[in-house]
């Protein structure tokens, strides 16, 4: 709040002085940033929406980070603390607005194999339909696949929620 | 045995940081995850996620392996930069680089950046 006075306080201190000169030299303040992108944007606060969470599943230690962006959900899920594998799920384009979509799975990266496309179906498709059918970016580098742990992952996934 | 890995705390943890710049007279946002072994790094000005290019070390040549996952394959700039991060750090990089490819003064000037950070924060790359 205090942050935000501050800024009121000397973008209108500007226009009120308009032949003052702006400091472009050094370091350029906060205030100065907002009133030259004409937008409210501050430099504490993250461009990139993210949230993560983490949880014990069938005592295998599990992390998730969800990372929004305009145009993708990023959901990175590992057991492993790395990427893992790279899927993206989409939502077929072709069907109409009354009915759900079908979605589509591409491996972009890691095991092309069945496996893999049934997991990451299984754990972005409803984070892509509450996304407003937004694609998902999905990092997945599991221990245990089993259907038990991969509902307790959706869970997990839900818990963070960005879109 | 997956158990007791985590009660040592073996275990990677994930972390996120941000900082922003101002380059060629507009704020440029970073956004980095840290994961076991590697990152993944997001460059931009506004939260898109056009392309991502992945780079890793290889024993077979000098120059780390680099590739285009997502995005038009005619941009280089992702790679370009994914590959000489992987350099600098022996580590798997992301690279997300959602900037105009028209300006390399500006692709420099990100580069130097992202260094700056990396000396001053090591612990979140």
């Amino acid at each position: 709040m205090r942050d935000t006075a501050r800024e009121f306080r000397s973008v209108t201190e500007r226009q009120s002085r308009p032949n003052q000169s702006v400091p472009q030299s050094g370091k350029s303040s906060f205030p100065v940033l907002c009133s030259m992108q004409g937008l409210t944007m501050s430099t504490a606060q993250p461009m990139i929406k993210s949230r993560q969470a983490e949880k014990e599943i069938n005592g295998i230690r599990t992390q998730v980070v969800c990372t929004e962006f305009n145009n993708y959900i990023l959901v990175v899920l590992t057991q492993y603390g790395k990427m893992g594998s790279l899927v993206s799920i989409t939502a077929d384009s072709t069907s109409s607005d009354v009915s759900t979509p079908m979605f589509s799975t591409k491996v972009l990266m890691g095991k092309d194999e069945p496996l893999t496309h049934v997991c990451a179906k299984n754990l972005a498709t409803r984070v892509s339909q509450e996304a407003g059918n937004r694609p998902v970016l999905l990092g997945l580098a599991l221990k245990d696949t089993s259907i038990e742990a991969v509902k307790l992952m959706r869970d997990l996934i839900t818990s963070c929620q960005v879109w | 045995m997956n158990v007791a890995e985590c009660d040592r705390g073996a275990l990677h943890t994930i972390t996120v940081h941000d900082f922003s710049a101002r380059l060629s007279e507009q704020v440029i946002h970073f956004h980095v995850m840290r994961l076991d072994g590697g990152f993944l790094l997001w460059v931009g000005t506004s939260p898109t996620l056009s392309n991502l290019a992945v780079s890793m070390n290889s024993k077979f040549d000098a120059m780390p392996i680099s590739m285009l996952l997502m995005g038009d394959q005619s941009e280089t700039a992702p790679n370009a930069l994914a590959q000489r991060l992987a350099k600098k750090t022996k580590k798997q990089v992301f690279v997300s680089y959602n900037l105009p490819v028209v300006n390399s003064n500006l692709a420099l000037q990100v580069e130097s950046r992202i260094k700056t950070e990396m000396e001053n924060h090591p612990e979140h790359f």
